[in-house]
């Protein structure tokens, strides 16, 4: 996997309304454009721009259905994002264990 | 998804000794870098260095004995030396918690990662896995002269 895409995943939910977005897809269930954009407290047009750059980072897709666009999560990059943080996560642990073993010496 | 690392674990010995491994330099290399220098201190900047991986500045942003112990970096970098605060970074945070059944609660949280221009977070990415080796090998070191 390359690390570019890895890291537009972090930066591209390191936004409290894309945050929200993907909150509201998160259970799998793809939703109606206009629908994600409301009460999002930004504009149709906003919400719409923060879309779009969740779809440049893979983190959702677009399925035209109809008149109308779904925006589905796409679970194969959260899961990317997931091996990220857990890489970081296991290397703190090994740190952690370390100070323990030091500690109780 | 998430923007912050968070950790838990009990060590068994008091908040003082706990704390005392984290902000003390001299007793931070025998499990995390291999050395310190520089102002190991509240509102100091040191360097870590992590033999052949290289070195990293920190900002120690808070010493509060024996609770609380937050330093910034970048992470893994072994490029950046200097005044980590005048680029993005991400905050380390050591808390420490007695417990009533005896021993400490230690929580580490590092948080900030989607910050991070996406060069800097492709460097650490890429220097997070040999600092993990790096880690691993002092481990072993470590239980290699405990058991003789």
């Amino acid at each position: 996997m390359s690390q570019t895409a890895v890291v537009q995943i972090f930066k591209a939910l390191g936004d409290p309304v894309r945050l929200q977005i993907v909150q509201r897809l998160s259970n799998g269930v793809p939703l109606c454009m206009g629908e994600l954009s409301k009460d999002l407290g930004i504009s149709r047009q906003g919400a719409r721009k923060q879309i779009q750059a969740l779809v440049s980072a893979n983190v959702v897709q677009l399925h035209p259905a109809g008149r109308e666009v779904k925006v589905q999560l796409d679970a194969a990059t959260l899961a990317q994002g997931r091996d990220f943080i857990a890489a970081l996560e296991a290397q703190w642990d090994q740190r952690l264990q370390a100070l323990k073993q030091f500690a109780e010496q | 998804m998430q923007n912050v690392i968070q950790r838990e674990l009990t060590i068994n010995a008091s908040a003082e000794r706990i704390y005392n491994a984290i902000a003390d330099a001299q007793q931070v290399v025998k499990w995390f870098p291999e050395a310190v220098s520089g102002e190991y201190r509240e509102g100091g900047q040191a360097i870590m260095s992590f033999g052949d991986i290289g070195q990293s500045s920190i900002y120690i942003e808070a010493m509060t004995p024996y609770r609380y112990f937050a330093y910034r970096w970048v992470p893994g970098s072994n490029h950046f030396v200097g005044d980590v605060r005048t680029v993005p970074n991400t905050l380390v945070e050591f808390r420490i918690e007695e417990l009533a059944s005896g021993g400490c609660k230690v929580s580490l949280t590092e948080t900030g990662f989607a910050d991070l221009p996406m060069d800097i977070a492709e460097v650490s990415y890429g220097q997070n896995c040999r600092g993990w080796d790096f880690m691993l090998q002092r481990l072993q070191q470590y239980f290699s002269t405990e058991t003789k």
